[in-house]
């Protein structure tokens, strides 16, 4: 990392977050504060055929007060939530929302990074049902134009005007975090002046068809880092961070939730679906994030674990946390998963909104569900907890063996 | 006009290129219709072969198009031995072969093998791919078998290889490749987004190697979708000729193609301390997004993509030798992209050579700007820029100095013009990119 690079520090100034406990941050992080669960029973589809039946699904979504220059009858679902998180984070960082939303940036220097698991899955959906019904004629240039997972973030940029940089981040269930590192670089390289960075899945029967096929779903409960945890749950979300130049956001005297301090990425290149045995993976990304930080250890204040509550993940996440931190360390670690379940590509864009406000707010969520931890780790059981917060990690591991860890640290007042 | 050179913190007032590390292209791997190696590829472009056939990779009946750049015949086991290829699915194959290719190309060995001496002791590789699907196809068939046979009935493998960044993983596995590894979709310019991408850390000190490049397959999921969308030659106008021609007066769509193409990239020092050969340098890269519909505002973000790969490389519009463009025989985008590309070179673009190798190769999406960077690597070794086969009509008015009337347009460039080269990538959905790159120092 060159010194001209570390010179220009990135700062959160917004948050906007669409999940199954809440739509906005302040009630997203009233109810994870107070361990509310997201789970009921699926409704988005029959899950007749399925042995279990629970998932985290956004209920009672309306586009309709976000979506405005766009028909959202046009968009996909994920498409929606992701509009939807890019407003609420808009206004939240006081750029304001209506009609051309950041006043305080040209337009070309406005750019959009997000990541996603399944992109806009209930298209590939409805084609699939249009195939096995003998009725592909019916299939129309929709589907083109909605499928194609690029367009989340392509719509986002149409609906706010937003001209610059515009990536999209497949890296599955790591994307949220991967996309959130690219938009640091971006402002890092001076190639914008602003990006929103987040996550974006939307509810799907290929999803939980897959996880229940790898027995990953659990039936009841989801309890990361339990010895009884049965799995996972799906969910689906959306969020979106507002990240600009710390000198910027304090010259227009934005609120700065924290710093987006560093960031690593690795690859286990070892399975597609199951983590390195020893973890190899997750401890090069965190290693390297630190590094990138230039933060020790021992200053981490808080761990936004993966903890998904399959048996394997959090098995492996712990040997690779305690690789990293110490096979005794007592830094507080939790999973809001063990709330709104796996979401898929918004998961760690959601994680790291709740990074931020830790850092922020000197508090940290719950793991629910834990009775009986595996570890000898301070997972911060079924009650929210204050703490000061200097530095909080997040971190995400995919399909693909994809890692991402990001730290959020808190800014000294300027 | 908006601020669009590097901002002051970034360095110092002598040049954007001052004081940061260089990213060099040390080798290339390349799948395609037309051939399975950079200089095979280059040579069947310039004499202008195209890649269309009669798609036999899945029934076409009910579709009123019939031929696209298949890879026929595509034999993975050919590059890459006989390890167990069941888990990876074409997409995945298409990348792993030109992973293999591109670590040969460029002196890294495969995995399980010492690398070469003089290697970075602790330097990994990593991969950055740009896909618009990754396999759709797999996706919707891991749908489809679990709704016919039931869920419990639904494949674990193909579950794994639905995820977008499945073949960026299976590559990874495949060769041991531990370094960053990334996917990026951007349709038409996601090639182009991940070469740039990937240069962008290895220039912040982030990775010293890394391949980066593109990949997509054809299939039928996605042939009805943008036949159903009017974007494939003939599919808007039924009956009449298909004629995915770049640029031409009567060009109505694209033809879909399907491949993978990666450049090695790598810091400047590194690539020499280990005594690889350098290709070529990547100067300069630039992104936009046209976020007004229509082709003034995908000119514009054209436009603004090019401006800021030039002001990156530190590069003025006279140095720019030559330009291989995305135009794929689009109806609009095609015009956009000349319209933008002029607007930001100004004179420069009344002489400036001008390919567009859809024309021979058709649209690949994913991997079609990592295909146009290989070749442009090519065209700056030996100076030969392929022409755009089947162009009999140039549309009049676009403000690129095409030739009227080509069959034959391959040319030699004089030797000035093989110094900086610029390539260009336009999604239809609004992403555009450039690339300057320039010859090995």
């Amino acid at each position: 990392m060159s010194a001209a690079a570390r010179a220009r520090r990135i700062a959160v100034t917004g948050l906007g977050a669409v999940t199954p406990v809440g739509t906005g941050k302040e009630e997203v992080w009233a109810n994870l504060l107070a361990g509310r669960l997201g789970f009921a029973p699926v409704a988005s589809f029959d899950t007749h055929a399925f042995s279990v039946h629970l998932g985290a699904e956004v209920r009672s979504f309306s586009p309709a007060p976000y979506v405005r220059r766009l028909d959202p009858t046009r968009l996909g679902r994920a498409s929606q939530l992701a509009i939807a998180a890019a407003r609420l984070a808009l206004a939240d960082a006081g750029l304001g929302d209506e009609p051309a939303p950041v006043a305080a940036v040209a337009p070309a220097l406005a750019g959009v990074a997000m990541g996603t698991t399944s992109g806009e899955p209930r298209e590939v959906e409805r084609f699939d049902d249009r195939y096995l019904a003998g009725e592909l004629d019916l299939v129309g240039a929709e589907f083109m134009t909605l499928y194609p997972c690029h367009m989340i973030a392509a719509h986002v940029a149409r609906e706010l005007g937003f001209a610059g940089v515009n990536t999209m981040i497949p890296a599955a269930c790591a994307a949220g975090n991967y996309a959130l590192a690219h938009a640091v670089d971006v402002l890092r390289a001076g190639r914008a002046e602003l990006m929103l960075a987040g996550g974006a899945d939307a509810f799907s029967r290929i999803t939980y068809a897959g996880f229940a096929r790898l027995g990953a779903i659990a039936p009841e409960r989801c309890q990361p880092f339990d010895r009884r945890r049965k799995g996972m749950i799906p969910g689906e979300g959306a969020a979106v961070l507002v990240l600009e130049p710390l000198d910027a956001a304090r010259r227009r005297g934005a609120r700065i939730y924290a710093e987006v301090a560093g960031y690593g990425l690795s690859c286990d290149a070892h399975h597609m679906t199951a983590a390195h045995p020893e973890g190899d993976g997750a401890v090069r990304a965190m290693s390297r994030a630190l590094a990138d930080a230039g933060v020790a250890p021992e200053q981490v204040s808080y761990i936004s674990a993966h903890g998904t509550g399959t048996p394997t993940n959090d098995r492996l996440e712990a040997i690779a946390v305690g690789r990293v931190f110490g096979a005794g360390t007592r830094v507080p670690i939790s999973s809001i998963k063990s709330m709104i379940g796996h979401t898929m590509g918004a998961a760690s864009a959601i994680e790291a909104a709740v990074c931020a406000l830790a850092v922020a707010t000197d508090e940290v969520p719950p793991t629910m569900g834990l009775e009986d931890p595996e570890n000898d780790f301070d997972y911060v059981p079924n009650l929210a907890r204050r703490l000061p917060v200097e530095v909080a990690m997040n971190n995400a591991y995919a399909f693909g063996g994809n890692n991402a860890s990001t730290i959020f640290r808190k800014c000294e007042v300027a | 006009m908006q601020r669009e050179t590097a901002p002051p913190h970034q360095g110092p007032s002598t040049g954007a290129a001052a004081g940061r590390r260089r990213v060099v292209v040390t080798g290339a791997g390349v799948v395609s219709p037309l051939a399975d190696s950079p200089a095979g590829l280059h040579r069947a472009l310039a004499a202008g072969i195209s890649a269309r056939k009669p798609i036999e990779l899945f029934e076409t009946s009910g579709i009123g198009c019939h031929e696209a750049g298949e890879i026929r015949p595509f034999d993975p086991q050919a590059y890459v031995g006989e390890r167990n290829l069941r888990p990876l699915d074409r997409t995945s194959r298409l990348l792993v072969v030109a992973a293999q290719l591109a670590l040969a190309d460029s002196g890294w060995a495969p995995a399980g093998q010492p690398r070469p001496a003089g290697t970075t002791p602790g330097a990994e590789v990593g991969l950055v791919v740009g896909t618009t699907f990754c396999s759709v196809r797999t996706i919707a068939e891991f749908d489809r078998r679990a709704l016919r046979l039931g869920p419990s009935h639904a494949s674990p493998l193909d579950f794994a290889n639905s995820v977008i960044n499945a073949a960026a993983g299976q590559a990874a596995i495949w060769h041991g490749l531990r370094g960053v590894n990334s996917t990026l979709a951007g349709g038409e310019a996601s090639g182009l987004q991940a070469i740039a991408q990937a240069a962008e850390l290895v220039r912040a000190g982030r990775a010293d190697a890394l391949l980066a490049g593109g990949a997509e397959e054809l299939c039928f999921e996605s042939f009805l979708g943008y036949y159903r969308a009017g974007r494939l030659c003939g599919s808007l106008d039924r009956g009449a000729v298909e004629r995915p021609v770049p640029f031409d007066a009567r060009r109505n769509g694209f033809s879909l193609s399907e491949g993978a193409a990666l450049l090695m990239l790598e810091e400047a020092s590194a690539a020499a301390a280990r005594g690889a050969a350098v290709r070529a340098e990547v100067l300069g890269w630039g992104a936009a997004f046209a976020a007004a519909s229509g082709e003034d505002g995908m000119a514009d973000a054209v436009a603004r993509a090019v401006r800021l790969a030039l002001a990156d490389a530190g590069a003025a519009p006279a140095e720019i030798g030559c330009l291989s463009a995305s135009a794929s025989g689009s109806v609009t985008v095609d015009r956009a992209e000349a319209r933008g590309v002029a607007a930001a070179l100004g004179e420069r673009a009344a002489e400036l050579p001008v390919t567009a190798i859809k024309a021979m190769l058709g649209e690949g999406l994913g991997v079609s700007a990592a295909w146009q960077a290989v070749d442009l690597v090519e065209t700056l070794g030996d100076g030969v820029l392929p022409g755009i086969a089947g162009l009999e009509q140039l549309e009049p008015g676009l403000p690129l100095p095409l030739p009227e009337t080509a069959p034959e347009t391959t040319r030699r460039l004089e030797p000035a013009a093989r110094r900086r080269a610029l390539v260009t990538a336009v999604g239809a959905d609004g992403h555009c990119a450039a690339l300057v790159l320039g010859a090995a120092p």
